[in-house]
């Protein structure tokens, strides 16, 4: 099995550790990974702002650097959900086809694939599930609260085999944190509040740490627990999903990015 | 053309590719429920009462007792002229009926999974009465409780409604700051007797 | 304004938009109470679905057989192709039957169409009887929820509207004096009215009757008092045969507000003995809307509001902030169809959370069409230079690996280098509440090179 390791720009860019754990990660499960260089964005900042035929480019780029791999793995629900989901506006030949069907987003992949849960992670701090929407309502990764459907979640599936982990249950379970790419920004003051009542949530349940599967929620949170000082830590899942971190201590591995 | 005309032209022209109605599968939702038991239960969480009575005599003297003091009664059972106060003619004028206290009813249909109550022109002798009445009390044979509102709309003939209406529960309304205030403009009581 | 711009107005009282956020939250959470409760909801959701599509697609032979049966039961049927025209109707028939004072129950058709000020203009007395409606009629504004009317105004707000309007004592927003209140105040209207409106919330073809739903018993009180019913409906409120209202009725007061059923579900079919009963078909850009593949589910819509209440850009910017008749997710689908430019920011009024699609009791794919309405506004609207600018050289340098490095690694070094008090100083939105993220001092695309290279020394 060869499997393309998709890293987003802003993580590639900005949180560069969410991308190497990924990477362990994957190697630690014995998958053959290669980071394709020519890579660059799925395309949906462009898309979702109303320009799709400009994220054209993006999206023929990306099905050249990833034709060729069994799977595409990436620490990003979001960007996966765009390539399957919006990847219908570039001509589908066998290749885009291929590439759409065989995007994960990574703990899909390691729950769906891979078909193991006990990955020997240890994180002993109390968690609360950020659970961004596109996995959640694009990808399914997670039963959404609004259907009435048997309760799941890959990600708590994975998480609940982390050593010393304690998962918090928040009052909204599954309430959108404000981000929303270019949202962020020409409604900055709906999101800033929305992410301001996500963190209270988080805060009032007792969360030392908010995780998700998208470095882009957890940008926004981080964003607005820094500025306001308050005493919560983001991580991506990957990052927890390959912690070997026996022992609590005042600031997790990894604060100081 | 006139505007009927160009709607419904409008309309063919722009609307899509047949698509098939789909078929109810009633299957899907039966759950073996305690009828009775469902219905009273949600009657109750529409804000009515529920009482089951051996006959409608019972109801009669049921509903004197809850509502003791009342002047303006009015009910279409058998043998209740002991219970009427106004008659049918009276009730012909509903604009100058402000003041109905008690209207009893017979229903003929209720709904376990809601507390619904089923009645119809002929089970009401002017259509506004039950709205401007202040308490409705309806009476409704248990056996006639269907469990879902596909049952209820498979009992009635699609022809030979005139005026028909579910009632759940007394007139309500939440518009001032979301608290629950019972008794906006319609009944400001709803008492099912389950005979 | 765009709908930022008044989102950012409701936000200025964060108190209040806290408590709107909580009391729609709530509708949300009872709705999901109740609908855990029935067995088969999500095959419910699909049979909403598949019978208003299917409806759609046989809409014009539905209508016709709707008026062919309204006609058989005495009623009468008109045709109105735009608001105008609806208005000119509903007037026409008012004053052939010399009624001055009508009540009417709620119907966002008459909203859509601004009867109200029409017919006010004409120097007839219209009382919204619904108590939400009837409060932001007395504050000469429009409802900002489409189930409940008034949920942005405080019960402080509307004890002084009542007594301004209908002479009540200071009662500190006591709902329960304010509610015993309006009912005096509107029995009396009802007792008086020459005419009555309602909406109608389904036509049923095959009978000619139409439902309406209410809690608070008003549209009855109108309709069978007064001597003229009108009831104005859009032309997607039919369906086909009246056991398909027991799919719609199980769906609609659960989604709307967690109740399994309103309170009162009117059918009408014949006008009582000696009045009038009318019914007025009404297109107003609907026939259009059908047209277009993308967006003709959005007529799927039964008007629970519960995408409303499970939206969180709704509930923290208020339904006035989408400055059209339906606000929410829903009218953001909508009224784009109906002008372009003036609702050209409501699609972007959204993260595309997809909670409204999960929500919705008849699986309108809502944010899906939020998503394509957005391309059709960047391709159609006039938009601002820098985001067409920025956009196209954003796709040129994704979809070049070359260029891609090259601003990567100038952004990167600011992010590191430059002190965060500038950072976050620049004129950028993102750091008017928050910070940026903190610089590393490589890209992941470097340190995978250098371990790339690393490994290849080792091997040597």
């Amino acid at each position: 099995m060869k499997v393309g390791l998709f890293i987003p720009c802003y993580i590639n860019q900005l949180y560069p550790q969410v991308g190497k754990a990924t990477l362990e990660l994957l190697e630690k499960l014995k998958v053959e990974v290669v980071y394709p260089s020519g890579q660059t964005c799925c395309g949906q900042p462009m898309a979702n702002s109303g320009f799709e035929n400009e994220s054209e480019g993006a999206c023929i780029n990306f099905v050249n650097n990833f034709k060729d791999f069994d799977y595409i793995v990436t620490p990003s629900g979001s960007c996966a959900y765009h390539v399957k989901k919006h990847y219908n506006i570039i001509q589908q030949t066998d290749e885009v086809v291929k590439v759409r069907k065989n995007v994960y987003e990574l703990c899909d992949f390691i729950v769906n694939v891979l078909k193991v849960k006990q990955l020997g992670a240890s994180f002993p701090y109390k968690v609360g599930v950020h659970k961004s929407c596109h996995g959640l309502r694009g990808l399914r990764l997670g039963s959404s609260s609004e259907l009435v459907t048997a309760p799941y979640s890959y990600i708590e599936a994975l998480l609940k085999e982390v050593k010393g982990i304690e998962l918090m249950t928040l009052d909204r379970s599954d309430e959108c944190c404000g981000f929303g790419g270019t949202f962020a920004v020409t409604e900055d003051v709906v999101s800033a509040k929305m992410g301001k009542d996500k963190i209270q949530d988080h805060l009032r349940n007792g969360v030392e740490v908010i995780t998700a599967t998208d470095v882009s929620c957890l940008m926004h949170l981080e964003g607005l627990i820094t500025r306001n000082k308050q005493p919560l830590q983001v991580r991506h899942i990957a990052e927890i999903l390959n912690s070997t971190i026996e022992s609590k201590v005042a600031h997790p591995k990894g604060q100081k990015h | 053309m006139d505007s009927r005309d160009t709607i419904l032209k409008k309309l063919k022209a722009n609307k899509p590719e047949f698509i098939a109605l789909p078929k109810i599968n009633l299957d899907i939702f039966d759950e073996n429920i305690d009828m009775v038991k469902e219905f009273i239960r949600k009657v109750e969480v529409a804000g009515g009462k529920v009482f089951e009575v051996t006959d409608n005599k019972e109801v009669l003297s049921k509903t004197q007792e809850a509502f003791p003091d009342t002047k303006v009664n009015f009910t279409n059972l058998d043998d209740s002229g002991f219970f009427n106060t106004i008659d049918y003619e009276t009730l012909k004028n509903p604009h100058k009926l402000n003041d109905l206290d008690v209207l009893v009813l017979e229903s003929t249909l209720g709904v376990a999974e809601n507390g619904a109550v089923w009645l119809t022109d002929n089970d009401i002798p002017v259509r506004v009465i039950p709205f401007i009445t202040k308490h409705l009390v309806l009476v409704l044979p248990k056996e006639n409780i269907v469990p879902y509102m596909h049952q209820a709309y498979n009992a009635l003939d699609p022809e030979v409604l005139d005026y028909g209406i579910f009632i759940s529960g007394p007139s309500k309304t939440a518009d001032i700051e979301q608290s629950l205030v019972i008794g906006a403009q319609g009944a400001m009581s709803m008492t099912v007797f389950l005979v | 304004m765009s709908h930022s711009k008044l989102a950012g107005i409701f936000n200025k009282d964060e108190k209040k938009v806290d408590w709107h956020d909580k009391a729609l939250w709530f509708v949300r959470h009872k709705r999901d109470l109740s609908v855990h409760e029935v067995k088969g909801w999500e095959e419910l959701r699909n049979l909403g679905h598949g019978i208003k599509a299917h409806t759609l697609s046989h809409l014009d032979v539905y209508l016709e057989q709707f008026e062919a049966n309204a006609l058989k039961n005495g009623v009468q049927v008109h045709w109105a192709a735009n608001g105008d025209e609806h208005n000119q109707i509903v007037h026409g028939i008012l004053k052939e039957n010399h009624a001055k004072k009508v009540v009417k129950s709620k119907s966002m058709l008459t909203e859509e169409c601004h009867l109200n000020p029409f017919l006010e203009a004409n120097d007839i007395e219209v009382i919204d009887t619904d108590l939400g409606e009837r409060i932001v009629q007395l504050a000469k504004e429009q409802p900002s929820h489409i189930v409940l009317p008034a949920i942005h105004k405080n019960k402080l707000e509307v004890d002084e509207l009542f007594q301004e309007h209908l002479g009540t004592k200071p009662c500190n927003g006591d709902p329960q004096y304010l509610t015993g209140e309006a009912r005096k105040h509107l029995r009396e209207k009802f007792i008086h009215a020459d005419a009555a409106i309602t909406g109608v919330n389904f036509a049923i073809a095959e009978n000619g009757g139409f439902v309406v739903c209410t809690n608070e018993g008003n549209a009855d009180m109108g309709a069978h008092l007064a001597a003229v019913h009108i009831a104005c409906m859009g032309v997607e409120k039919i369906i086909p045969k009246q056991e398909h209202l027991g799919v719609f009725l199980r769906l609609l007061a659960r989604s709307a507000t967690g109740q399994p059923i309103t309170t009162y579900s009117s059918h009408f079919r014949k006008p009582r003995k000696d009045t009038k009963m009318h019914i007025v078909i009404v297109d107003n850009g609907r026939s259009e809307q059908l047209s277009r593949p993308d967006f003709r589910a959005s007529l799927h819509c039964i008007r629970c509001g519960a995408c409303m209440n499970t939206c969180p850009i709704y509930r923290r910017s208020g339904g006035h902030s989408y400055d059209a008749t339906i606000p929410g997710p829903i009218g953001s689908i909508l009224s784009p169809g109906k002008d372009l430019t003036k609702y050209s920011t409501l699609p972007f009024a959204s993260t595309l959370c997809g909670s409204c699609s999960d929500v919705c009791p008849v699986k309108i794919d809502i944010h899906t069409q939020l998503y394509k309405w957005r391309q059709i506004i960047g391709k159609e609207t006039p938009q601002p230079f820098i985001k067409k600018k920025s956009m196209a050289a954003m796709g040129k340098i994704f979809s070049k690996p070359s260029l891609y490095g090259k601003v990567g690694a100038v952004a990167h070094w600011a992010l590191r280098t430059l002190p965060k008090s500038l950072i976050n100083s620049w004129p950028n939105i993102w750091g008017k509440t928050r910070d940026l993220p903190v610089g590393h001092k490589q890209s992941f695309d470097q340190w995978y090179k250098e371990r790339e290279n690393n490994k290849k020394d080792d091997q040597k």
